[in-house]
């Protein structure tokens, strides 16, 4: 069984056709994970009784002839804020250590209902705070092309995971880019749906009005299957949609997607894009070009703003959602300390501090309106210049992020020069529209990714173009 | 940078406020990184928003009711079992009183 060759599609088809046991794959799994992940550090947590059960379960049913949902046996990764029942679900941070789910996340029921195989918990910047997986808590994850590089964050641990096949897909977060960003650096898919496609209930929140479940895969095929699995109204989580996906999200209908116009905005190709970047997003719209995809130039003229409008709203929502890590509640060993301020002071690291103080100060008195009412305003305006440009094209290209993966320690002294990592990708969150990053094909060196923005509810567009592209460079 | 709105002092009066207790050490180190933040988010004052609706959220603004009933599908329990000690189905934490 080769693992690299394997995809979530190519899997369901070899399970069926009876090519490989639904364990035989968890097994190849954990022995790659045993022999790669040392020096990898993806997972946190490997959740081996649980997954060979559900296989041994899957191989049974399938022995008996029984019909097989499209993710039966499917070995995934999961960001470790998700929760699954019964298992540790720390978010990175040393405040959760010793916290155990007591419920399933929504998203995980649904899997668990088509019988996905969990592999284990993937690590992440702490509170999906960063942009490199070196804000863990439990260690920086390793980027599996080069091992002195970061794999981007926060979701580093899910993206390295499918990256270094040591699962075929993997669930991550995005609030500004945390699903996007590591894929790019990895060499991955990632995707982050439109605001309210997925429901968050049981996924450690971040900034409300911008988290997102984002999905990590080899093919944007293989995306699709997994966000048909999660995508869908659920009661726990307010602003979860009920949006009926047409059969196009899974089956593209490559002939009227080939009449799709893919706009390029003028304020994402600017003189901060790393020479490999920018070589590669030429290749990319190159390639797309001779596929008979029309370009055109369009301009977002507010996109220079979006990382001011972030790290106001973000740390705004930040230091209201973590209020609740008091050191009593999720704790390991809940007490009654003698000084409140301490357990909050040693469990959080550096940069949740960071984002937690700034947030109560944008939102205090006196400087709410100048900051927090100020940002939200702005946030209007980033969302209508995406509003009028998808009156002239139905998709929008551009880079995922700003350089390829950068070495260990090289910007973490600096938490500005990380944030502008996000540049490219925290408008979307902003707008709340869909987008996925691929991987440029044909190239050599680190991996590079441009991103494809779609309307709202309308990732069939932009996984259609994906699956068009990825199809012409096999 | 003198002008910043966060001094030494507002810093530890807002690390009181989130009932978070700051180390000496890296007391320093947050407020400068805290005034570099600030510098440069504050070039949103120069953006025009006249009239412009501030977004509160991530989606449309639409009200989400729910049926005024009682529902079987609830979680109540379910945390007890993470709790460090319990005696006869109560929860045992170190005493308060000495």
């Amino acid at each position: 069984m080769n693992l690299s060759d394997l995809t979530l599609r190519s899997f369901h088809d070899g399970l069926r056709g009876k090519k490989f046991s639904a364990l035989e794959a968890v097994q190849e799994h954990f022995k790659a994970i045993r022999a790669k992940d040392p020096g990898i550090h993806a997972y946190l947590t490997l959740l081996e009784e649980d997954a060979t059960g559900i296989a041994g379960q899957v191989d049974e049913s399938l022995a008996k002839g029984d019909q097989l949902a499209p993710l039966a046996g499917a070995p995934l990764a999961i960001k470790d804020n998700f929760l699954i029942k019964g298992h540790q679900a720390t978010a990175g941070s040393k405040i959760l250590e010793g916290y155990t789910a007591s419920y399933d996340a929504h998203v995980i029921e649904k899997l668990k209902s088509e019988r996905a195989v969990f592999l284990g918990k993937t690590n992440l910047d702490e509170f999906a705070m960063g942009t490199s997986t070196e804000n863990s808590a439990f260690g920086p994850t390793k980027n599996p092309h080069d091992l002195e590089r970061v794999p981007g964050g926060s979701s580093g641990g899910s993206a390295a995971a499918v990256a270094g096949n040591l699962a075929l897909a993997a669930l991550g977060t995005d609030t500004g880019g945390s699903g996007r960003q590591p894929a790019a650096l990895c060499g991955v898919v990632g995707f982050k749906p439109t605001y309210g496609a997925v429901s968050r209930s049981g996924i450690i929140a971040l900034g409300s009005s911008l988290d997102q479940v984002g999905i990590l895969a080899k093919t944007t095929e293989d995306v699709a299957m997994l966000f048909r699995a999660i995508a869908g109204h659920d009661p726990m989580d307010a602003t979860s949609v009920a949006v009926r996906y047409d059969k196009d999200l899974i089956e593209p209908d490559i002939k009227s997607m080939r009449g799709l116009t893919i706009g390029v905005p003028k304020e994402y190709f600017i003189d901060g894009i790393a020479p490999d970047v920018r070589e590669g997003m030429d290749t990319a719209m190159r390639q797309l070009k001779d596929l008979g995809f029309k370009f055109k130039e369009i301009s977002l003229p507010h996109t220079k703003y979006a990382i001011s409008v972030y790290y106001v709203i973000l740390p705004a929502e930040a230091s209201a959602t973590l209020a609740r890590f008091d050191g009593i509640r999720y704790a390991g060993r809940p007490e009654l300390p003698n000084n409140f301020t301490a357990p909050r002071g040693a469990g959080f690291g550096p940069e949740p501090t960071r984002r937690i103080i700034l947030g109560t100060f944008v939102l205090s008195a006196g400087y709410y309106d100048a900051y927090y009412k100020k940002a939200q305003e702005v946030r209007t305006l980033v969302k209508d210049d995406f509003v009028q440009a998808f009156k002239e094209v139905d998709v929008i290209f551009a880079p995922t992020a700003p350089s390829s993966a950068f070495k260990i320690g090289e910007k973490s002294d600096d938490p500005l020069k990380l944030y502008l990592e996000d540049a490219f990708t925290i408008p979307v969150n902003l707008a709340g529209i869909p987008a996925v990053s691929i991987p440029v094909r044909g190239r050599t060196g680190l991996p590079v990714g441009f991103q494809l923005i779609g309307r709202h509810f309308r990732e069939a567009d932009i996984l259609g173009i994906g699956r068009i592209y990825e199809e012409a460079q096999k | 940078m003198p002008d910043s709105p966060i001094t030494k002092e507002t810093l530890e009066y807002l690390a009181k406020l989130a009932s978070i207790e700051l180390h000496p050490e890296m007391e320093a180190r947050l407020l400068k990184d805290l005034q570099n933040i600030l510098a440069y988010v504050s070039e949103l004052q120069a953006v025009d928003t006249s009239g412009v609706q501030p977004m509160n959220g991530g989606t449309e603004l639409l009200n989400v009711f729910r049926e005024d009933a009682a529902s079987a599908n609830t979680n109540r329990g379910h945390g007890k079992e993470q709790f460090p000690a319990t005696e006869k189905g109560f929860l045992k934490i170190p005493p308060v009183f000495k």
